[in-house]
């Protein structure tokens, strides 16, 4: 009936007084701001890891010797050593054999702090893998430069080096790297090809490795590391039934009984993506729970500021009781206005964090944007927080008497 | 007997009722002062029929002003009856008062009682919103009561824009604005000097003759002497009751 009048009543008293407005809005502000930049950080770090994760397997998993939940707590991880045996090429040879869902198997074996020398540079804290030939359609590169590692190098156990980029720019800059030598932990190897490149994950490069024969790895370093089996599936719908044969072939190599735990991990993208989510959903619960103390705080704050506004204004409840306005009628003006104050506060936070993300987005490689569900939702809160903290003081107003409210100066 | 007054006024209502405006019965008001009760008003009878232009009168403490407030619809007595326009008030809840105060009872005060924020031709229309009538009709009425009150050209004036005769005159063109039974006005010139209160007074002469009902709470004779009926209230009782110099004249 009178909304309208209401909104306007509420706006002329944000613009009369903007300072005060705005310091009693900052929670609101703060609160509302907190929650959108948080899910848009959320969203745009998920999106950002599920293109990097999924560039790293396209509808690949890997068979290893500890799961991912083996390693999220060190007594879990304790036990799993006792329990897991490490897994070795022969279970390798098996699977290759056994597995007949899968289009490729691989088997890789890493040390992650190798040294490379080479032209008087140095290197430290690369990644050395021994890898089978097969290994390049697990992999997110393809090959650059020369060639992969082939049957030949593995059956001979050559000293050959496939190499990431980032060691042909620091160790090579400028230089063709193929047929050069390089001093791979005190050994010699010869180049024959170079990876494109795949960039960042959280300030970790995936392009500072080099690949070498497994055999010659293991020829080097000894046979006592678990191997790692990597499987790629024809199509995603292949994902599950090849993880489900894999693990079926590995408990009855291993004769585990039926309710036994595995004692081996099963590692696809989605698994890598659940581990994500658990952690940033934490943060994000963490950060609502915090924006959500904001919000009470800055819902008693419009609360309070509305108890001022109802005792400046008892006068004129007063003349709108006396010419007629019912209990509901003053109710409904002064919980107009209190939401008309906090969805204010809201669109003022939705602005902040939309800075925030736009921001975010220039200075990170993050692709930010800012979810139109979060806003919707926040719009919503902070009305809704308006109309809740709004109750008490329009519920004040609306039971005041007529004549002492009339009497009341101004 | 108060009980069988209470019947006998619900079940066969005087004639002379069918024509008031205002009747009340023993109309009792009571406030209770810590442990004290103190008695405002000690059984008034009164009788206001249709286009009757009546002034109260009583020194302070008197009850004028508790009388006003009941006859206003703005407080309930605790005791007695009392029929507005054949509506039984006395006993109404606070929103049901609302609603007669809204449809029967234009006011009209000493210090006009205007929202200050609001321009005058809003101020007019407030009563109408609380009516519940739509925005077109609403404007068009309340532009038709400033133009009788000869304020449509400072319709977008706010009252601080306007002098004490204007605001006023706003604040009656607002009473007027829902057709009420009853425009009740309390001390109207209190706050005018002499030149701008007979203005008012005029005013409301012209508004009885249009035909409405019209009762002034005041205390200064001259202004009492515009209507044609004087009731005299001491000590919440009514003690006279009588036509002024200006009702003999007309007789």
């Amino acid at each position: 009936m009178h909304f309208k009048e209401a909104i306007s009543i509420a706006l002329d008293s944000l613009r009369a007084h903007k300072l005060r407005s705005f310091l009693t809005l900052l929670g609101v502000i703060i609160s509302v701001c907190t929650l959108v930049a948080v899910i848009a950080l959320v969203q745009g770090v998920n999106l950002y890891v599920a293109t990097k994760i999924g560039r790293l397997g396209l509808n690949t998993f890997s068979l290893n010797q500890f799961s991912l939940h083996d390693m999220t707590d060190r007594q879990r991880f304790a036990r799993a050593v006792h329990r897991n045996p490490p897994l070795r090429m022969a279970d390798y040879n098996y699977l290759r054999h056994s597995a007949t869902i899968p289009i490729a198997i691989a088997a890789s074996v890493e040390n992650n702090s190798g040294t490379l020398k080479a032209q008087g540079q140095e290197m430290d804290d690369v990644s050395v893998r021994g890898v089978t030939p097969s290994d390049l359609v697990m992999e997110s590169f393809h090959v650059a430069q020369g060639r992969f590692i082939g049957h030949f190098d593995e059956q001979h156990r050559t000293q050959v080096a496939f190499i990431g980029p980032d060691v042909v720019k620091h160790i090579f800059p400028g230089i063709n790297p193929l047929g050069r030598h390089i001093l791979v932990n005190g050994s010699q190897f010869r180049v024959i090809g170079v990876a494109s490149k795949q960039g960042n994950v959280f300030g970790n490069s995936l392009d500072q490795f080099v690949m070498m024969p497994i055999s010659t790895f293991r020829k080097l370093n000894g046979k006592q590391a678990s191997i790692n089996i990597g499987f790629k599936a024809g199509g995603s719908a292949l994902v599950q039934p090849a993880m489900d044969q894999v693990r079926m072939l590995m408990r009855a190599r291993r004769h585990l009984a039926y309710t036994a735990k595995a004692n081996f991990g099963l590692i696809g993208s989605s698994a890598v993506m659940d581990l994500w989510h658990s952690i940033t959903g934490a943060i994000a619960a963490v950060m609502v729970g915090v924006s959500v103390v904001f919000l009470v705080v800055g819902g008693i704050v419009i609360m309070n500021i509305m108890l001022a506004a109802v005792t400046e204004r008892t006068h004129e409840v007063g003349i709108r009781k006396a010419i007629g306005a019912r209990r509901a009628d003053i109710l409904r003006q002064f919980l107009v206005e209190s939401a008309v104050l906090s969805t204010t506060g809201g669109v003022l936070g939705i602005l902040a964090a939309w800075l925030f993300t736009l921001l975010a987005g220039r200075y990170t490689p993050i692709p930010f944007s800012l979810p139109w569900t979060a806003v919707i939702m926040a719009l919503l809160v902070s009305t809704a927080v308006g109309l809740f903290f709004g109750i008490y003081p329009a519920g004040k107003a609306a039971r005041l008497d007529p004549i002492v409210a009339l009497r009341s100066e101004t | 007997m108060p009980s069988t007054l209470t019947q006998s006024a619900v079940t066969r209502p005087p004639d002379a009722a069918a024509a008031a405006i205002i009747r009340t019965e023993d109309l009792w008001k009571i406030y209770e002062m810590g442990a004290e009760q103190v008695a405002a008003l000690r059984g008034v009878n009164l009788l206001i029929a249709r286009n009757e232009y009546v002034a109260i009168m009583g020194p302070s403490g008197s009850g004028k002003s508790t009388l006003m407030n009941l006859i206003g619809c703005l407080d309930s007595p605790s005791r007695g009856q009392y029929w507005l326009n054949g509506q039984q008030v006395s006993a109404m809840p606070d929103d049901d008062l609302a609603y007669i105060r809204n449809r029967e009872i234009g006011f009209v005060f000493q210090t006009f009682n205007l929202l200050p924020r609001a321009t005058a031709l809003h101020n007019v229309e407030l009563p109408l919103i609380y009516a519940g009538i739509g925005t077109e009709e609403r404007a068009q009425r309340a532009l038709e009561a400033l133009r009788r009150v000869d304020l449509e050209p400072r319709k977008n004036h706010r009252p601080n824009e306007l002098s004490g005769g204007q605001r006023q005159r706003v604040a009656i063109a607002r009473a007027l604005v829902t057709r009420p039974s009853l425009i009740l006005a309390d001390e109207p010139t209190g706050n005018l000097d002499s030149t701008t209160s007979k203005e008012i007074m005029a005013l409301f002469d012209r508004l009885w003759e249009e035909g409405n009902t019209i009762v002034l709470v005041t205390h200064e004779h001259d202004i009492a002497e515009h209507a044609h009926r004087v009731i005299y209230i001491r000590d919440g009782q009514v003690a006279d009751d009588k036509p002024t110099a200006r009702a003999r004249q007309r007789t």
